[in-house]
């Protein structure tokens, strides 16, 4: 249960070691830079904006050109990959990197105009294609599209918007005008309500001609071509594979590079991190000969990186605790057991300044709750298998997130072993099923305490437990946090008011028939210890209504809002009542694990029946692993949002992002 | 013709309605949040982990209509070995498995809808994909309790005699 401690941290040092320190910090990361608010005429801050942007286009170019060579040449693994996380150089590889940068930056800039060239030749080959589709009903045509008249005749070619045959198309014009005399009348081509004609009459008619062509919906053609059709297609089409050519020249040229996408890679870490060290240039007030930074570090890095920076790099540093309503960023340090749910409480919001840091309390649930949502030893083991061969194998370079959320998982598939061993639940029933279609036998594996199908009575009550339990957990956390602030009252009346209302209320039901019954409850509380039980509660309630509106002054409102606080009961009974996902979830897993089981039984034994098992074995429960593990996920999640937060966190804490080395692809490893 | 014939009928029913009804809002609610969640892929293939989740929130309400019709049909005999069913326990049956059916039905529905905002969301802050799941995951505790009262009911009808 820890937040970290933070500092104030001021830095003075001559200009000259200025790259030099920052180099330095951005390795070490342990320091949030802050942008000191000041007027002070003696200092003034740098303009690197026009820097950062040119550092970021570098980055740009230097991932525009790997993925145009992954696209090529797709590399292996990507998931796998991704889990390794970032590969570690060393110092002397990170400057043999940086020597190369400019021809690197060359190569990637070539690559990225390559890349530009094809994408243009792609739609000027789209372009080409739409002519050639548009041309196509021309195809016939044996002279220019342009052609207008002869000495004597006039010449028209175009279409109609409608299918017409020779014969219906002279028939058509001749209703339009009767004196009209057309000695050629040809169709090209017929189809999809277009009819593309080639029609000539005597120069005198031409007028004449034109308007009972209109009339029938003639039209011509958009884009005439100057040569014949055929001709035209020709040239078009050489014109493609003149493209396509071009396409295959500048894939052949990107793909030369496709042994060098380290290099890009690297390029592109190496230009993210210069903006970023610039972006923190221009946050550094500087004279003209000194400079300051001012940041926040963590109190436990605080003496190493001061002796450290005012032993090698003369520079002087100031440290000096925040104020106590400063906001301060928020860097959690949990161990072993409670550092894997760091993700899960980030997911919601860190703790805000004051608050303390759950997750050493959370991570006890969390695991347990999980377990018993999923409570199958098998996938439990699965589970465990799965993450921990992934965690073994990639321990030295996983990213810390991931290496976390895979521990969660971890964890919790430890606790999903233990509770399937309770509940008896081993793939479902897959023991059972098999013994009785394979081997002929009612051998089962008896659940160390109950089977939840045949009592799930039981593992509601259990369930409503361990919901009661969680909940007076964060209570008790609130208590603790009041107790720390010193707020002795307000955790009488905020938090043991509430224990003996609701701690006070269920003892009392535990001694009437009725609850017990309901409940299904092999004991009963006795009557006395029920009637102390009540006066609890009474108290409870009498001191929340009376305390509950302690803001206001006014005796009535003061009285309303106290009923209005002890109104508050409701959220108690639907948060404990939410705790029945225990069971129903538990439930889920267990009885569509033995759906499938009997599926799968249904061939029944012999060869066949063992390889159609199989089968169905394998996909049932594979489906219902990743469909109950993902519902676990989200509901343990919500328990401990909703109802286990909502009676003490609040959060709203800033994380602390330390000037570092944020990098994709490459860490660089500290020689000393 | 005695009435009590009719009591495995009715409780097939109950059964039928239970995997039927909330299959059918299950199916709905994954298709309209597949559906943005494609959308949200078009742009960002990286994002398919967490959308693919975002999707199938709405599918346990399928999977708890499974859970009581198989419940149903292991208790009325129709799995395993025969059991006398009472008209009346036959209508218990009908109403248990009916209430997962018309809960989950709905909340299905629902929770589909705010699992389309939630994508939405992500699609812009990825970042807060924690509380993009808990809100439908809201609307699931309605299925949760439906599912429990329906598991109570199934669970005692039997030793109803009626």
């Amino acid at each position: 249960m820890a937040v970290l401690p933070m500092q104030h941290i001021r830095i003075y040092a001559l200009k000259q070691n200025r790259k030099a320190i920052l180099e330095l910090l951005q390795r070490r990361g342990a320091v949030q830079i802050t942008d000191p608010k000041t007027d002070s005429p003696v200092f003034e801050k740098m303009d690197t904006a026009t820097a950062q942007h040119t550092f970021e286009k570098s980055a740009q170019t230097a991932q525009q050109a790997l993925a145009a060579i992954l696209e090529l040449a797709p590399e292996k693994g990507g998931l796998l990959k991704k889990l390794e996380g970032r590969r570690a150089l060393t110092l002397t590889q990170y400057e043999q990197g940086v020597q190369k940068q400019e021809e690197v930056l060359k190569a990637a800039s070539r690559i990225v105009l390559l890349k530009k060239e094809i994408t243009d030749q792609r739609a000027e080959i789209t372009r080409l294609q739409t002519q050639l589709d548009a041309l196509m009903p021309w195809y016939g045509l044996d002279v220019s599209m342009r052609v207008k008249e002869t000495r004597s005749t006039r010449v028209f070619i175009g279409s109609f918007p409608q299918e017409w045959t020779e014969e219906e198309l002279k028939q058509a014009l001749a209703q339009q005008n009767p004196n009209l005399d057309v000695p050629v009348c040809e169709i090209i081509s017929c189809q999809n309500q277009q009819t593309c004609v080639f029609l000539m009459c005597r120069k005198c008619q031409g007028e004449t001609m034109e308007n009972a062509l209109r009339a029938l919906g003639f039209s011509y053609p958009a884009n005439p071509s100057k040569v014949p059709p055929q001709e035209r297609r020709e040239q078009l089409q050489a014109r493609v594979k003149e493209a396509e050519a071009l396409i295959r020249q500048d894939e052949k040229e990107i793909l030369s590079f496709a042994s060098k996408t380290d290099d890009f890679r690297f390029l592109s870490d190496y230009f993210t991190m210069r903006t970023e060290k610039y972006a923190v240039l221009g946050q550094l007030m500087q004279s003209r000969h000194t400079f300051v930074i001012t940041g926040f570090i963590a109190e436990k890095d605080a003496p190493a990186l001061k002796a450290e920076l005012e032993g090698s790099y003369g520079a002087f540093v100031e440290l000096f605790a925040p104020g106590e309503k400063e906001d301060v960023p928020v860097r959690l340090q949990n161990g072993r057991f409670s550092s894997p749910v760091e993700p899960v409480l980030e997911g919601y919001a860190l703790p805000a300044r004051g608050e303390v840091d759950p997750c050493s309390v959370m991570a006890i649930f969390y695991y347990v709750l999980f377990g018993m949502m999923l409570s199958d030893a098998c996938y439990g083991l699965i589970m465990v298998l799965g993450c921990g061969i992934v965690l073994h194998k990639f321990r030295h370079t996983m990213e810390s997130g991931m290496k976390k959320s895979l521990t969660m998982f971890l964890y919790s598939g430890i606790s999903t072993m233990f509770w399937g061993v309770m509940f008896g639940g081993y793939f479902g029933d897959a023991v059972t099923v098999i013994a009785q279609t394979f081997f002929h036998s009612d051998f089962t594996l008896e659940p160390v305490w109950f089977n939840p199908v045949n009592n799930p009575m039981l593992l509601l009550v259990f369930s409503l437990l361990l919901g009661v339990i969680h909940l007076f957990t964060g209570l008790g956390v609130q208590f603790y946090q009041l107790i720390k602030q010193k707020k002795w009252l307000d955790a009488i009346y905020d938090v043991v008011f509430w224990y003996l209302l609701v701690g006070g209320l269920i003892i009392y039901m535990l001694s009437t028939p009725l609850v017990t019954s309901m409940l299904t409850l092999t004991f009963m509380l006795p009557a006395m210890v029920g009637n102390v039980g009540a006066i609890l509660a009474v108290i409870g309630a009498v001191g929340i209504i009376a305390t509950a509106g302690r803001s206001s002054r006014s005796i009535g409102k003061r009285l309303l809002k106290g009923l209005y606080g002890l109104y508050g009961i409701s959220s108690w009974l639907s948060d404990i009542l939410s705790y029945s996902r225990l069971l129903a979830l538990g439930l889920a897993t267990g009885v569509i694990a033995s759906v499938f089981n009997q599926m799968g039984a249904m061939a029944g034994g012999g060869i066949v029946g063992a390889i159609f098992f199989l089968v169905v074995f394998v996909i049932g429960h594979s489906l219902n692993i990743a469909i109950n593990l993902m519902g676990a996920y989200v509901h343990t999640n919500r328990l401990q949002y909703v109802e286990f937060f909502g009676k003490f966190y609040e959060g709203g804490g800033q994380k602390f992002s330390p000037f570092s080395l944020k990098t994709q692809f490459f860490t660089i490893k500290e020689e000393h | 013709m005695d009435i009590n014939t009719l009591g495995l009928p009715l409780a097939v029913l109950g059964a039928v309605l239970a995997a039927l009804l909330a299959g059918i809002g299950s199916a709905t609610g994954v298709g309209m949040a597949g559906q943005a969640a494609a959308g949200v892929v078009t742009e960002d293939p990286g994002k398919f982990g967490k959308v693919l989740i975002m999707q199938l929130l709405p599918g346990t309400q399928g999977i708890y209509g499974l859970l009581i019709a198989f419940l149903t049909l292991s208790n009325i005999g129709v799995l395993g070995s025969p059991v006398d069913v009472s008209f009346a326990q036959g209508l218990m049956y009908l109403f248990a498995g009916s209430l997962m059916g018309f809960a989950g039905l709905i909340s299905a529905k629902w929770q589909a809808k705010a699992s389309v905002s939630g994508i939405q969301m992500l699609a812009k802050r990825p970042d807060q994909f924690a509380k993009a799941m808990i809100f439908p995951a809201m609307v699931e505790t309605y299925a949760v309790l439906a599912l429990l009262i329906s598991i109570l009911c199934v669970a005692n009808i039997g030793k109803i005699a009626l």
